[in-house]
């Protein structure tokens, strides 16, 4: 039974793979000393250091515009880029397999604690629309709250004419249709910034299931689980009086789509819509209460004009790497990153927006405990 | 003494294979201890599954670091990789069978090799690419064609929906694509076996004045029946793991039984590979020892369909062997 043997070891090779290209990582980084020493000795031979990325899928597409450029501007910096999911990314840079993981949610607080010196950098902030598929609706942005989105996926609102959403939508015609949910299968940063909204809206769904990169997902009639964005987008082009969540840089594929976009409540008690204005003050809300570790979340931040689901999208780092030669190479990688690499060349097509100046200072800080 | 290097060294490459699988159970069963000793036996009686709160700081429940609300239970999971695999066996089995028998007796002998190698490449499309076409073209029929037609026809069996087919996703369509991804794995080795007949017995029961299906129901069949056995063996092996094209399907149903065919559902393989990424934050590390405590429970869900097999099989062999004598 071969499949059996591969079913349950399919995380050996997962791992010696990881290995071997930390191994070839820490031999080009040594030959990057000897190499350095022979600049010094008055040799002009290139030096190559390789950095590995990977975790976030949502940052993925992100990393691919910045990768050819970056190692255009900086030839002796090799960088790899894989898309493996946010908990991978946390994972195995805290582990040392990889020097830069990339995630949608800053570190736990049980995990710094447990290694003091992984460090969470915002690189850039993205959003998630809240979209939907209403016949004759979908080019009329609904109005969506927290409350209304925790008792649908919650099986509490099960009909697009209950009260609660008719009380939103004053004047719309809302079939008398049975919603149909559809949720993040795998693990995502989409989920976990979609439930922390929930949860910081609504008290009910804070107590249970909470939020995270996955929840455990009540059972909801005739509710549907996807995997992937491109999965939750097939499936809601799918299923007329469908609503899902989204990451915004499927933006141009949704509109293509034809799904609708909702408008959401935020702290405020305004309804908003995702436009690069609404996200940036939801931003810019937090900006002063920053700490200098920049783990913050400002979903459903406060501000009458805050989109209530945007966040940082971080690299996490080990500020303590195995030699100069690679902490110096993470520096210039991630420095170019939020200056040059938050320029809208880049963002507009994946529809991130640049980091507040403040922010960007922050990060710089933190990119430069990296030896 | 006489040492035999040529011997040693086939007994040490034999020795590999078992060795392997017992370090992988060996491993399996220490890593998931903790969380063996954290669920008992509610583990596989329990229909629950919750990760708690990864995210929050972990609290201590009966002496082990787990976080908050963490709770695990995959019976839903332990129902929809029996379920989804058995209906794909029953798809798949006459599909197969009648492929074989097609190809075996129906075709003229030049065209067979053809015909059989084109049997043979759907075994080595990659699950992906089922799970893909599942997405693209099997989830929209059953979810606007097939689903609704069912319900409303056949609809007061429960089973068969009660009236509501949902959207497409879920038992029937992940049970139709392992069918597909199976039906050429059986239908080759019943092939083969087929081709194995002696001419004597198909030719001494034509002779008799068997009709064609006379001869390759009474005269062929039963002489194939173990290796029948033998191809659904590999075939439900094959369902059992299947973790790609279930996860892009099946709706992933989570905390609930399924109640019909159009539920969603998730496999055990399937809800391993969705959640492991999540698991990985865990800081206390039971959430990736629960997953590997389910990959435990499929392996022994996978040893005692293949040991059932067998002893079917060797019941039949006998059976056969009797009414020779």
């Amino acid at each position: 039974m071969p499949w059996v043997r591969q079913c349950f070891t399919i995380r050996g090779p997962l791992v010696q793979f990881t290995k071997n290209i930390r191994r070839s990582v820490l031999l080009r980084s040594g030959a990057a000393a000897l190499a350095l020493a022979a600049i010094s000795a008055g040799t002009a031979k290139a030096a190559t250091v390789t950095l590995v990325e990977s975790g976030s899928s949502l940052l993925y597409p992100l990393f691919n515009l910045w990768v050819p450029d970056f190692t255009a501007a900086n030839p002796g910096i090799q960088v790899t880029t894989t898309s493996t999911g946010s908990g991978a990314g946390i994972a195995q840079a805290t582990k040392g397999l990889i020097q830069v993981g990339a995630s949608d949610a800053y570190m736990s607080d049980a995990l710094v604690a447990k290694n003091p010196t992984m460090m969470s950098i915002p690189l850039a902030i993205s959003a998630q629309a809240v979209n939907y598929n209403l016949p004759g609706l979908n080019d009329k942005h609904i109005k969506l709250s927290g409350p209304i989105l925790a008792g649908i996926f919650s099986g509490k609102i099960t009909e697009w004419n209950d009260p609660a959403i008719k009380a939103a939508n004053p004047g719309v015609a809302l079939p008398a249709h049975t919603i149909i949910p559809i949720h993040r299968l795998d693990g995502s940063g989409d989920t976990f910034i979609f439930t922390q909204y929930l949860s910081a809206s609504t008290p009910s769904w804070k107590a249970s299931p909470g939020f995270g990169t996955t929840v455990s997902w009540a059972a909801v009639p005739g509710e549907i689980g996807a995997k992937g964005n491109a999965g939750m987008l097939a499936a809601a082009a799918a299923n007329p009086y469908s609503v899902t969540y989204i990451g915004v840089s499927y933006a141009a594929k949704v509109e293509a789509a034809g799904l609708g976009q909702a408008m959401l409540k935020n702290a405020d008690g305004k309804y908003v819509l995702p436009t690069p204005e609404t996200i940036a003050a939801a931003a810019n809300s937090v900006v002063t209460d920053t700490p200098t570790d920049e783990r913050i979340s400002f979903i459903f931040a406060d501000g009458p004009d805050s989109y209530p689901i945007a966040n940082y999208e971080y690299a996490v780092v080990n500020s303590k790497q195995p030699d100069g030669a690679t902490a110096g190479a993470i520096q210039t990688l991630l420095n170019w990153a939020i200056t040059t690499g938050n320029s809208p060349t880049y963002l507009d097509k994946v529809h991130f927006l640049p980091l507040p100046t403040a922010i960007q200072i922050l990060s710089k800080t933190q990119i430069a405990k990296v030896q | 003494m006489t040492i035999r290097p040529f011997r040693l060294t086939l007994l040490g490459l034999s020795l590999l294979i078992p060795l392997a699988l017992a370090a992988v159970v060996l491993f399996l069963l220490s890593f998931s201890w903790q969380a063996i000793g954290y669920s008992g036996f509610s583990f596989i009686t329990h229909e629950f599954f919750n990760m708690g709160g990864i995210d929050g700081d972990p609290v201590t429940v009966r002496g082990v670091s787990v976080p908050a609300g963490a709770d695990y239970g995959i019976l839903v999971f332990i129902l929809g990789t029996i379920l989804t695999s058995g209906i794909a066996i029953l798809i798949a089995v006459p599909l197969s069978v009648g492929a074989a028998i097609f190809l075996a007796e129906s075709i003229p002998d030049k065209f067979r090799p053809v015909l059989s190698m084109l049997v043979e490449l759907v075994a080595v499309v990659p699950s992906v690419v089922f799970g893909l076409w599942g997405v693209a073209v099997l989830v929209p029929f059953i979810g606007n064609i097939l689903g609704p037609a069912i319900s409303h026809t056949l609809g007061f069996i429960s089973v068969l929906g009660g009236g509501d087919s949902g959207g497409g996703y879920g038992l029937l369509a992940a049970s139709v694509v392992l069918a597909l991804m199976i039906t050429p794995i059986i239908a080759t080795t019943l092939l083969d076996a087929l081709l194995q007949v002696p001419k004597e017995n198909r030719e001494s029961a034509f002779a008799l004045g068997a009709t064609h299906f006379e001869v390759v129901t009474k005269a062929m069949m039963p002489m194939v029946r173990t290796t029948l056995i033998g191809g659904i063996v590999l075939a439900l092996g094959r369902a059992l793991g299947e973790t790609m094209a279930v996860l892009m399907v099946s709706g992933g149903g989570s905390n609930a039984m399924p109640s019909s065919i159009f539920s969603p559902v998730a496999t055990i393989a399937s809800f391993i590979v969705s959640q492991l990424d999540s698991a990985e934050s865990d800081p206390t590390n039971m959430a990736v020892r629960a997953l590997a405590e389910m990959a435990l429970v499929l392996f022994i869900i996978t040893l005692v369909t293949n040991a059932g097999a067998k002893v079917l099989s060797s019941g039949v062999l006998n059976n056969v062997r009797n009414r020779k004598h």
